[in-house]
């Protein structure tokens, strides 16, 4: 602003000279850093993510400000504040994600930390042991938006994104299997435990396996799994047999997956197929039924050695088993009663024809047509029994009766039931003779006897005294006699030779009756019809 | 400061370059200006446009001030944990494992020095302005110590070039720069320009106009 101070006459209106007032360059430089500093701001506002609550029982490992939270070991958030939870049971831990990580948090998304994990099989996380736990975090894909999450305490086995497929097992027990056990086929690891949880009902236990592709294309219809889980020991004859799936499954579980060549088919499994978990790879081979038809059937005769799990056979094949045997007292009647509940898998009958008939009239008519249950022995070591069905068409007519819950087949007595009724029959009068009063009356008849034979012991010396020598002088008369005797009936004498003659004729009888004897023997009709015929 | 003649009220103009004593008798007019007779610089009797300059420097520097502390200067990975550290949470790093005197250094130079650059500067410039009487030779020891101190928070980023070059031992320690160091950088300068486009002389002229 420079002035320019002259002496012209007032008159003429005098021109200001000024320096024009220009925009001054230098305030391009707050401008530049105002545009820096809202374009930061602006960033710093867009790049502020959702803040999530993940709740964990420890936050052993993580650091408010300094724990990532990673997928894929890519940082998509951070750990801001780590508090805990009012009822002091958990921690809270809020984490900043990504915004462009939003619309994966949903109700599916999991989270879990990610500490060192050295397991059997398997050691993790290594990485965390020097630059501290992480929090994993598995994108969710569906469902609703979420903000409040449960920590997982450990890690999920992920399998998004992971070419394979995933298979339903059930089984009776966990055995020593936890997520994360692998999977083989025929040794090698092709899979692992995804997740177990006991059946709502509670008697089973649901797996779910991950079977990596191209393996899963193994998996058929007719695919066996079995627990591989620790030794199989077998001790025969050979020899010493261990076997086993790996060393890992020794110490960890593991599940083994096998097709055998069977007569059932094959192809690619349902997709809610549910496969059954064997406990040992032999128990593979005995098939179990998922479709049981349940039966009740009442025994009047003893059911010793029939248990539980006995077999229900039909002409010496297993079609189903044995579930529960009870003894019932009826008040009414005053008797007791033996209902016993088998069970027959229809499965295991391969049906053929086309004729469609529904199930109770089918067993009706069957019934009509003999079938029977028997209680049978199947070891007469043993004595275990089962329960054979069979067609007895000459068995009493009987029907199907529906009593409760269940329909009960006619049964008729055992094959030995009879022979051991008249057993028991003629037993029962053995038990009936007076045993002791015989045995008395023998003592009786023994100490009598006793008796006796003193008298005749005293009569015996009498004897010796009196009648010896009498006896002497009679034997030297007898001895006179007989020199009589033998002179008149000696080996020369007449006597003697005709008794020879005799003899040889009675010899000759005797032939003859023998013969005859033999012949009758053979021929019994010649009683009736004389010895006729000519011989043959 | 009472009486005494100025350079200003004399007519003279001292060369800002090598230090002539000259007179200038042509008044300044449009694109006409004194030049030093002796090495040729430009002669004027204030920095020119010095309060619009120093202003816009000092905003400039003020705006960037904020992304300098709120940014990450440096990302350390040391055995694979990563962290990135601003300069506050640089000193509280040190003040927390107990190297006061290093927390402290980082805390003067890096964080104070440009706050009271800042303050001062702002200061000096409103006084002036406003033709402020009071003290003015403790405003003018103000704007030395401005002067001299600036360059000294530069401090932080040699540092910081320092470290990035030497830690780097690939996956068990490696320190980057971050974009805060820039801007840290930025404000550094801007406030060291700021005060050299200050002129303190203003801080007399204000002395000198009321006494006429």
């Amino acid at each position: 602003m420079t002035e320019s101070n002259g002496n012209r006459p007032p008159d003429v209106a005098q021109a200001v000279v000024t320096r024009k007032k220009t925009f001054s360059i230098i305030w391009v430089v707050p401008l530049v850093a105002l545009i820096i500093g809202g374009i930061l701001a602006i960033k710093a506002v867009r790049e502020k993510g959702p803040m999530v609550t993940i709740s964990f029982k420890t936050a052993d490992g993580l650091v408010a400000g300094k724990t990532k939270i990673k997928y894929k070991d890519v940082d998509v958030g951070e750990v801001r504040n780590i508090r805990i939870s009012e009822d002091l049971s958990h921690v809270l831990v809020e984490a900043e994600i990504r915004p462009e990580g939003e619309k994966y948090l949903t109700e599916e998304t999991l989270f879990w930390v990610v500490r060192a994990r050295i397991a059997a099989g398997e050691v993790s996380g290594l990485g965390t042991l020097f630059s501290g736990a992480f929090i994993g975090i598995e994108p969710g894909r569906k469902g609703n938006s979420a903000r409040r999450f449960e920590g997982l305490e450990t890690p999920p086995i992920l399998t998004t994104g992971q070419p394979g497929a995933q298979f339903s097992l059930t089984s009776e027990r966990l055995g020593s299997l936890s997520v994360g056990s692998p999977v083989y086929f025929r040794q090698i690891k092709v899979g692992q435990v995804i997740e177990y949880d006991l059946d709502p009902g509670g008697d089973h236990i649901n797996f779910t396996i991950f079977i990596n592709a191209p393996h899963h294309l193994r998996v058929q219809k007719n695919t066996r799994f079995w627990n591989a889980s620790g030794i199989d020991f077998t001790a025969n004859a050979q020899g010493i047999k261990v076997n086993t799936e790996s060393l890992v499954t020794v110490l960890e579980g593991g599940i083994a997956f096998d097709t055998p060549a069977s007569l059932q088919e094959g192809g690619p499994p349902a997709k809610d197929q549910v496969f059954t978990l064997y406990p040992d790879r032999d128990s593979t081979h005995e098939l179990t039924y998922s479709q049981k038809t349940y039966y009740l059937l009442h025994f009047t005769d003893s059911v010793r050695g029939l248990v539980p799990g006995a077999p229900v056979e039909f002409r010496g094949i297993k079609v189903g088993e044995v579930a529960d045997i009870k003894l019932q007292f009826d008040r009414d009647k005053l008797e007791f009663l033996i209902p016993v509940l088998i069970f027959i898998e229809p499965e295991r009958i391969q049906v053929m024809g086309q004729q469609v008939f529904d199930e109770k009239a089918r067993l009706q008519v069957l019934v009509r047509r003999g079938l029977r249950a028997q209680l049978k022995t199947g070891n007469l070591v043993t004595g275990s029994s089962f329960v054979e069905l069979d067609f007895h068409p000459d068995a009493s007519p009987a029907e199907i009766v529906r009593n409760g819950d269940y329909p009960e087949l006619p049964t008729i007595p055992p094959p030995f039931g009879e022979i051991a009724q008249s057993l028991s029959r003629i037993l029962k009068k053995i038990e009936k003779l007076p045993l002791e009063e015989i045995s008395r009356g023998l003592e009786d008849t023994l100490v009598r006897l006793n008796d006796n034979l003193d008298e005749s012991r005293i009569m015996l010396g009498g004897i010796n005294r009196e009648v010896l020598p009498e006896l002497t002088s009679a034997i030297r008369e007898i001895e006179s006699t007989m020199e009589e005797i033998n002179a008149s009936y000696g080996t020369d004498s007449k006597i003697n030779y005709a008794l020879g003659n005799t003899l040889t004729e009675l010899g000759r009888a005797a032939r003859a009756a023998r013969v005859l004897a033999d012949y009758l023997e053979r021929h019994p009709e010649a009683l009736i019809q004389g010895k006729g015929g000519p011989q043959p | 400061m009472t009486g005494a003649r100025t350079a200003a009220t004399a007519g003279l103009i001292g060369c800002k370059t090598c230090h002539l004593l000259c007179r200038v008798t042509v008044p300044v007019q449009g694109r006409r200006a004194p030049y030093c007779p002796r090495c040729g610089a430009l002669l004027r009797r204030r920095k020119e446009n010095s309060l619009a300059r120093t202003w816009a420097l000092i905003i400039a520097a003020g705006l960037l001030y904020l992304p300098a502390n709120l940014i990450p200067i440096t990302r350390s990975t040391s055995l694979g944990s990563v962290h990135e550290d601003t300069i506050m949470s640089g000193v509280i790093y040190f003040v927390k494992t107990g190297s006061w005197f290093v927390a402290l250094v980082i805390f003067v130079a890096s964080i104070l020095v440009p706050l009271l650059k800042l303050i001062i500067l702002t200061f000096l410039l409103i006084s002036v302005q406003r033709g402020w009487k009071w003290r003015p030779r403790d405003r003018a020891l103000l704007y030395r110590i401005t002067e001299g101190i600036g360059r000294w928070s530069m401090i932080d980023i040699f540092v910081i070039t320092i470290t990035v070059a030497l830690v780097k031992l690939g996956a068990l320690a490696d320190i980057q720069a971050m974009p805060g160091g820039i801007f840290f950088g930025a404000v550094v300068v801007l406030t060291m320009l700021a005060a050299e486009a200050f002129d303190p002389r203003l801080i007399w002229d204000a002395m000198e106009e009321n006494h006429d």
